[in-house]
């Protein structure tokens, strides 16, 4: 007597279960395209439309753009009180690159000077209206050229600062004003790099390499074998500045290469600590510029143009300089502190330029950099 | 008689009566399809598709802009013959076998405590051991990090009782392969404790009161009887831990530093710091997804032969 078996005892041939995978995977390819196409067709609708929606930023993570003491923000909602930004976080350039090369939709974003040539030769941004921007004349005119690209205002510039060195001045004793410092056998195990490509170029710099920025091939593996060379001395990579505080804080870490902001902080924490520019022979800080930018065909251009304006104001760029120990393209903006002042020689109006800081720059070889750092890394 | 006899035939005189299952009336049954259905489709969007996605990438058959498409092998190139990134993959893998072994070591003594001694509390205590996963994982392993530091837990104690001085602490417990194996073994102690106890609970005492009767030692009983029955136990441990800690990048992102970086991080930076590079960083993730398949096949072979032997 044959017994029908249950249907839950029934296995499925292999045919079958071709059959149903083929079945799901037609339904993600059809699916795929035509939702891809439906978010098309509404981006056209919006563009020509009236602005709606959110203003969409990306922007580095702890800035605090959305806390309400924030004074770019309550800048910004006095003019748009019913379109309060929308935050979407960044960790460097690549990151933000990554992200709206995958489809993120912002309006603006806030990559650094190194890349504002970058991003404008590669179609993701447009230029902006800086008669849009009341308190672009107030801006520092040397970060305002560092953002322009064949005469095109493509960057904004914000807040800026310098890639140094920080170090205990009780535990550590420089030979000399050197990036060294961070390549001192003395204190192997208490240093900290960053973890970025900049490595290369500071190697490069360190090293004496014609142009950091744009080393030959030679200089390039020299670099990259000096940095593995000396990997051994450093404790940490830090690519959060919390981490970089943790752990400086701790007593983890005595050298560090830092930003000014790290200074404030640990100086905040009540160590003795100096935040060093180097000096020898051909080497400097790094200075960095922020640079809003403008995506391109984004919705929103008057509230983007808007938001910016906010970040321009004078009374902005005091905030930012007070709480961050950064510095503001607003020539106007003074911190209270007269230590930020002096440190940042923020009443210099070439102070990210030479002869006190080589200006951060693009580099035509990133992509060979950025291998060079990941190898270093790996070795 | 079963259900799906006596229904209707075309012939009742056709060679089917000789054959009755081809008699049976075809009912065109979706309710397997249907149950399968979701299952496979969510495999096949959330698992094949981006895995394919991923292989394109690699072959640079897609590219991110403004990179030209079109097929290249360089990337599988650059992994085989650049030496970096295979020898930053031995690294991982040495460190995760090692985690996996000391830690199914440890947590099988625990594990055959639970199921076998009879204690009433056993719940109890299995409750605990997996207490710390009420808390989030990242505090878990932030927590070491102030028990490692410099001036952490252990390194005060050490200065306080006189064997270390607080101007050089050990410095190899935080920011070290040290200190990613410790911390990875602490975090997937439990996962691995879980299955073991499961098979030895499962295991028939039966057994054991034969060997004891036939005069093996609780030693014997356990090399003979114990360890081969729970052996499926063991290896699923093992690679409960082994295949998510070869591609981890957490733990040694928060407590390994330079020395502890690896694949994993590898991987992520690829993706995300520096300056994008998916080619490779895809290549890199179907490397360790072939690896870690091609692994996880042998165990199960391994474990099968096991089973035949010890039935």
């Amino acid at each position: 007597m044959d017994v029908e078996r249950e249907p839950f005892d029934r296995k499925l041939s292999r045919k079958e279960m071709l059959r149903l995978a083929g079945f799901a995977a037609g339904v993600t390819v059809v699916a795929g395209p035509a939702a891809a196409c439906g978010a098309a067709a509404k981006h056209a609708s919006t563009t020509t439309a009236k602005e709606t929606g959110q203003l969409r930023v990306l922007d580095w993570a702890g800035y605090c753009n959305d806390m309400p003491h924030h004074a770019t923000y309550t800048e910004y909602l006095r003019k748009y009180p019913e379109n309060k930004p929308q935050y979407t976080f960044m960790t460097n350039e690549s990151d933000a690159l990554g992200k709206i090369r995958g489809g993120l939709k912002v309006d603006l974003f806030r990559p650094y000077v190194g890349w504002v040539e970058y991003f404008a030769t590669s179609g993701l941004v447009e230029p902006w209206t800086t008669s849009l921007i009341s308190n672009f004349k107030q801006l520092n005119p040397f970060m305002i050229k560092a953002g322009q690209y064949q005469g095109k205002q493509y960057g904004i510039p914000d807040d800026w600062g310098f890639d140094a060195v920080l170090y205990r001045s009780d535990k550590v004793k420089p030979t000399a004003e050197s990036w060294g410092l961070i390549f001192d056998e003395r204190y192997a195990g208490k240093i900290a790099w960053f973890d970025d490509l900049e490595m290369i170029t500071i190697a490069g710099m360190h090293l004496g390499a014609t142009d950091p920025w744009n080393q030959t091939s030679a200089e390039q593996d020299k670099s990259r074998s000096f940095l593995i060379s000396k990997k051994h001395l450093a404790r940490t990579f830090w690519s959060s500045e919390t981490d970089l505080w943790q752990s400086f804080g701790s007593g983890d870490i005595w050298i560090a290469y830092a930003w000014p902001n790290d200074w404030v902080q640990m100086k905040a924490k009540g160590l003795p600590v100096v935040y060093m520019h180097p000096s020898v022979g051909k080497e400097k800080p790094i200075a960095w510029v922020g640079m809003f930018m403008l995506l391109k065909e984004t919705p929103r251009p008057k509230a983007a143009h808007a938001y910016v304006d906010a970040w321009s104001a004078k009374k902005s760029a005091v905030w930012l300089e007070n709480n961050y120990g950064y510095g503001h393209a607003n020539t106007e903006a003074r911190p209270t502190s007269s230590d930020l002042l002096n440190a940042l020689q923020l009443t210099n109006p070439h102070a990210v330029g030479l002869p006190n800081a080589y200006l951060d720059r693009n580099i035509d070889q990133r992509a060979t950099y950025a291998r060079l750092w990941e190898e270093v890394k790996a070795a | 008689m079963g259900r799906g006899e006596g229904g209707l035939t075309l012939d009742a005189t056709a060679p089917e009566a000789a054959a009755p299952a081809r008699r049976r009336r075809r009912r065109f049954d979706l309710t397997t399809p249907a149950l399968l259905a979701p299952p496979v489709s969510w495999l096949a969007v959330f698992f094949l598709a981006p895995v394919v996605y991923v292989a394109l990438y690699s072959f640079n058959v897609l590219a991110l802009p403004p990179q030209a498409t079109g097929f290249s092998v360089s990337a599988w190139h650059a992994l085989i013959h650049g030496g970096v990134y295979l020898s930053l993959f031995w690294k991982s893998v040495q460190m995760s076998l090692l985690v996996s072994a000391l830690v199914v070591v440890v947590a099988y003594p625990l594990a055959y405590f639970l199921a076998l001694s009879g204690t009433p509390r056993k719940y109890i205590l299995l409750l605990l051991l997996i207490a710390p996963f009420l808390t989030s994982y990242l505090l878990r392993v932030l927590a070491w990090k102030v028990i490692l530091g410099d001036h952490g837990v252990i390194n005060t104690f050490l200065s306080w009782v006189g064997l270390r001085s607080a101007e050089h602490p050990l410095s190899f417990l935080l920011y070290s392969r040290f200190a990613v194996m410790l911390v990875l073994g602490y975090v997937w102690l439990p996962f691995v404790a879980l299955p073991i106890f499961v098979t030895l609970e499962s295991l028939d005492r039966k057994l054991l009161e034969a060997a004891s009767d036939l005069y093996a030692s609780r030693l014997q009983a356990f090399v003979r009887v114990t360890l081969p029955l729970s052996m499926s136990g063991v290896v699923a441990a093992f690679l409960f831990v082994f295949i998510p800690t070869v591609g981890e990048f957490v733990t040694p992102t928060l407590v390994g530093g330079t020395s502890g970086y690896m694949y994993g991080n590898q991987i992520h930076d690829l993706f995300n710091s520096g300056f994008p590079d998916w080619q490779i960083g895809a290549t890199l993730s179907l490397f360790l997804l072939g690896v870690v398949a091609a692994l996880t096949l042998v165990f199960i072979r391994f474990l099968r032969v096991g089973e035949a032997r010890a039935a």
